[in-house]
């Protein structure tokens, strides 16, 4: 897995380099860009905010504890540890709102740990269904995008089954 | 969203109505401080992406990106609008780099575009697949994540997501295939022109 951190590095030494090719003023470029983050961050903060807060309540209630009582067991018997279920519903409804769930596991159960792990796969490698579904197809008149939807929530869930299972064997 | 967090805030907020009343201010600050530094690392690796991104645009980096992935749009999306194909290679090479919010606006602009194309139906499916499946190279924002909360390995999950985010993105294309069938559907063009118009005046 060494070759993994030097992808990283290599990756912004190769963009440079070949940005000072092509006559880029580098620093001008990569300020703007920067600039985009503000923006972004203050666009998604207000759903972060209400999501930490609701899931700080979940748990001072019992109710998550609750929760991941009774769903665990299903879960762990399809091979996804019970501790990723709030994740799990939580990222097709909203991104922002599931990275303040993903830090709440990778707190609780340290950030190696292998719930963790499924954790940062399980959200790395799914999107926000539903969110995008709002969003992409808001304005359009013809709206036949059920099944679609249905496929989508689908490939999802067999994927987080199968992101548990090489977290385990990787 | 709206439902399940009006439900659950009420029920949880009722429960502790019972148990420790004292508690529920003292959790909503809590956690609003936690989104505070969720935001803060966020804001961190955003910005070394965002900036690497812009240098990426500035160098044509990006528009060879998309200029490769445009045959394979031509074929997904059985369209031949050049505008089209620019918004969805652009959306599509913005998601393989990883960060899907920079995506969204040329994902609205295809969506829109393939609203009106004659296998209009299939392709908005094909389009909403590829996005609500997430299809990226590096995931970056969960490696700044791990790198912000002292990993001992924060790239240790990259292949595990390349692996599940490949198998679950075939997985969906190829339903997509099966199941909703590119098929003409031109009878429906003009009332879409038409309820656009519609739309633009209000």
């Amino acid at each position: 897995m060494k070759f993994l951190s030097l992808l990283i590095p290599l990756l912004f030494l190769a963009s440079f380099i070949f940005a000072l090719f092509r006559k880029v003023k580098v620093y001008e470029s990569f300020t703007e860009g920067v600039k985009g983050a503000i923006p972004l961050i203050l666009s998604i903060f207000p759903y972060i905010a209400a999501v930490t807060m609701l899931t700080k309540l979940l748990d001072v209630s019992g109710l998550s504890a609750k929760f991941s009582e009774w769903i665990a067991p299903c879960f762990e018997a399809v091979g996804i540890p019970g501790e990723i279920a709030p994740l799990v519903f939580m990222k097709p409804l909203s991104g922002s709102g599931s990275i303040a769930v993903l830090t709440d596991i990778l707190e609780n159960y340290g950030v190696d740990s292998y719930a963790a792990r499924c954790a940062c796969v399980a959200y790395g490698s799914s999107e926000t269904i539903f969110y995008i579904g709002a969003v992409y197809f808001a304005g359009l008149k013809r709206k036949k995008l059920t099944l679609a939807l249905v496929i989508a929530v689908f490939s999802y869930l067999v994927s987080v089954v199968l992101c548990c299972f090489l977290c385990r064997i990787m | 969203m709206n439902i399940l967090f009006t439900c659950v805030f009420l029920l949880s907020t009722l429960i502790l109505l019972f148990i420790s009343p004292e508690n529920f201010l003292s959790a909503l600050l809590d956690g609003a401080s936690r989104s505070g530094s969720i935001c803060i690392s966020l804001l961190a690796t955003y910005s070394v992406w965002l900036g690497l991104m812009k240098v990426w645009e500035d160098s044509g980096v990006s528009r060879g990106v998309s200029k490769l992935l445009k045959p394979l749009a031509k074929k997904l999306f059985k369209t031949d609008d050049m505008q089209t194909l620019d918004a969805i290679s652009m959306n599509l090479s913005v998601n393989l780099l990883g960060i899907s919010g920079a995506a969204t606006p040329y994902g609205i602009k295809a969506a829109q575009l393939l609203d009106k194309s004659p296998h209009a139906e299939y392709a908005s499916s094909m389009l909403f697949a590829l996005n609500a499946t997430s299809i990226q190279l590096i995931p970056t924002s969960i490696i700044g994540v791990r790198v912000a909360m002292q990993s001992a390995a924060p790239t240790d999950i990259v292949i595990p997501t390349l692996i599940t985010t490949a198998f679950s993105t075939i997985l969906a294309v190829v339903l997509t295939r099966l199941l909703i069938p590119p098929k003409k559907q031109r009878d429906n063009v003009d009332f879409i022109r038409h309820s656009k118009g519609v739309n633009a005046a209000v």
